[in-house]
């Protein structure tokens, strides 16, 4: 394939694939609660993504290891089994979150209950990867998700006031509700910096065998579709402050979030907006439940890639079938999509240091990357983002359980 | 034993390429005043449990004799067997005739063979 066309895939996935129901629902719960204040750790986020899925690809195009096997063997079997039970626990999380997003939006459609849709999501989802044709479903769910650039368009119809949207990207400290604020911040910091994107990331590319020749490639998907994934992000957050902030509503389920499209784009508006919740939700779910998947298979040595057939790959087939099937049961249970995602988010940001210091200590070990090592201001500014994120959470998930919110 | 320490949890290959397992353990050889040398590398579930915690290991093992395929046993591939040692550990053995895929079998004819479409 023409390099060329592998950058304009990898585009489409970055762009397409970046809103999920982590990303969409902390930043319009962020505009709306707090304007346009909350910008800065979407860009935080987003830098630190970029740095991590651009490390995932040049591990894989220069080692020709995936992250798991790297991390076993570096690290030993001991310290792998914290990485992957932390990973697994979180991502499990995430996809329970995506499958809600996708069980909601089929809510706002039709009417029925989400709990109702969560079985036939979770079989839909499992479906779709039993049929092991993933590269093609994958990469049509990509190119659907650039609808989700209406909130692009949306933010334009409703005159966001982009000088001072560009001065909340520094950090400022909250007028009110500090407890809140932090952990929205941290929710929105582990929205934008699941380990799902860069594990998944790193075994398409030894699935798509790169070399050394890729690392331009890597860069430049990396850099810019993470950055115009980051960019949709921070325009929901701006339309839920235009939309709500400025009436003073609050966030508090997913149902009020279509207005942030109905109302500058109308009938379209909500339609669309079903659309971008569904579709975004469902590629996310295939990466994820996929993800977990070769994250287990990788570490235990067994067979796995995406074009196996299930009985050519039973074990690796089992964990993605049991963790789709325990994500839908989460579900199904009733369990509020919308506070299951926040919180999932913020768990995220609890984890990144056990998920994301590995990773840097490979990207500096010669054994691994050779010269290809990083550069002193990826490592800085990874660490730096993770740390903050981890003390942050620390102390702003036990004030939201107490807050009770 | 500086090689050995090398491919202790690396990926192991059979001879045609396909994926075995890790190397979850290596049995060493003392060699009275010389240097201890590499006698097998294992793989095994259990042997991996142990390294993690030897009551984890109990705990694995127990449930297992309970439940799982009846040749539920660790692989010990003889050092002369090991052909290279890059990315991977590749050895000179058919992984279909080992018991490094008994758990990968039994998960296919109990589970995954009798869903439809498999």
């Amino acid at each position: 394939m023409s390099k060329l066309l592998e950058i304009a895939l990898g585009l489409v996935t970055g762009i397409g694939g970046f809103l999920e129901a982590g990303s969409l629902s902390t930043s319009a719960q962020a505009g709306a609660a707090f304007g346009f204040q909350l910008v800065w750790p979407i860009v935080l986020g987003t830098v630190c993504i970029a740095f991590l899925v651009e490390m995932g690809g040049r591990l894989a195009a220069v080692s020709r290891h995936t992250l798991p096997d790297a991390m076993r063997e570096r690290f030993g079997v001991r310290f792998f089994s914290v990485v992957l039970v932390a990973v697994v626990l979180v991502s499990f999380l995430v996809l329970a979150s995506e499958i809600g997003g996708i069980s909601l939006a089929l809510q706002l459609a039709t009417g029925i209950r989400f709990q109702w849709w969560a079985p036939v999501v979770a079989l839909a989802v499992w479906l779709l990867l039993w049929a092991h044709n993933f590269g093609l479903v994958e990469k049509g769910a990509s190119l659907l998700g650039l609808v989700t650039l209406v909130f692009v368009v949306a933010a334009f119809r409703l005159h966001v006031p982009v000088n001072e949207l560009g001065a909340h990207a520094l950090p400022s400290l909250p007028q009110h509700d500090g407890a809140r604020y932090w952990f929205m911040a941290v929710s929105i910091i582990g929205a934008s910096v699941s380990p799902y994107l860069f594990y998944f990331y790193s075994a398409g590319a030894i699935e798509d065998e790169w070399d050394e020749s890729y690392l331009g490639v890597n860069r430049v998907i990396a850099g810019i579709g993470m950055g115009f994934g980051g960019g949709i992000a921070v325009a929901v957050l701006a339309g839920a402050a235009m939309v709500f902030h400025s009436r003073g509503i609050q966030i508090d389920r997913y149902e009020q979030i279509p207005l942030l499209l109905a109302e500058p784009l109308g009938r379209w508006g909500f339609i669309l907006f079903v659309a971008s919740l569904g579709i975004a939700c469902f590629g996310a779910a295939l990466e994820i439940a996929l993800q977990i998947a070769y994250l287990v298979a990788q570490g235990f040595g067994w067979k796995w890639g995406e074009n196996l057939k299930p009985s050519e790959a039973a074990r690796f087939t089992l964990v993605y079938t049991i963790a789709i099937l325990l994500a839908g049961l989460l579900i199904f249970t009733g369990i509020d999509p919308l506070k299951l995602t926040i919180f999932s988010m913020a768990l995220t940001a609890l984890s990144l240091p056990i998920t994301v210091v590995p990773l840097l200590i490979l990207m500096n070990d010669p054994q691994y990357v050779g010269e290809h090592g990083n550069h002193w201001i990826a490592n800085a500014a990874v660490l730096f983002i993770s740390i903050v994120a981890c003390i942050v959470a620390v102390v702003a998930i036990p004030l939201q359980l107490l807050g009770g919110s | 034993m500086e090689l050995g320490h090398a491919v202790l949890d690396q990926q192991v290959r059979d001879r045609k390429g396909e994926l075995m397992g890790k190397v979850d353990g290596i049995v060493l050889e003392l060699r009275g005043s010389k240097a201890p040398r590499v006698a097998r590398l294992v793989i095994g579930g259990g042997t991996a449990a142990r390294r993690i915690h030897p009551r984890f290991a109990d705990w694995l093992l127990g449930w297992r004799r309970r439940w799982g395929p009846k040749d539920d046993q660790p692989v010990e591939i003889p050092w002369s067997q090991v052909l290279k040692i890059g990315i991977d550990v590749k050895v000179d053995l058919d992984a279909e005739r080992t018991s490094a895929w008994a758990w990968e079998a039994w998960v296919r004819d109990h589970i995954i063979g009798r869903i439809p479409g498999a």
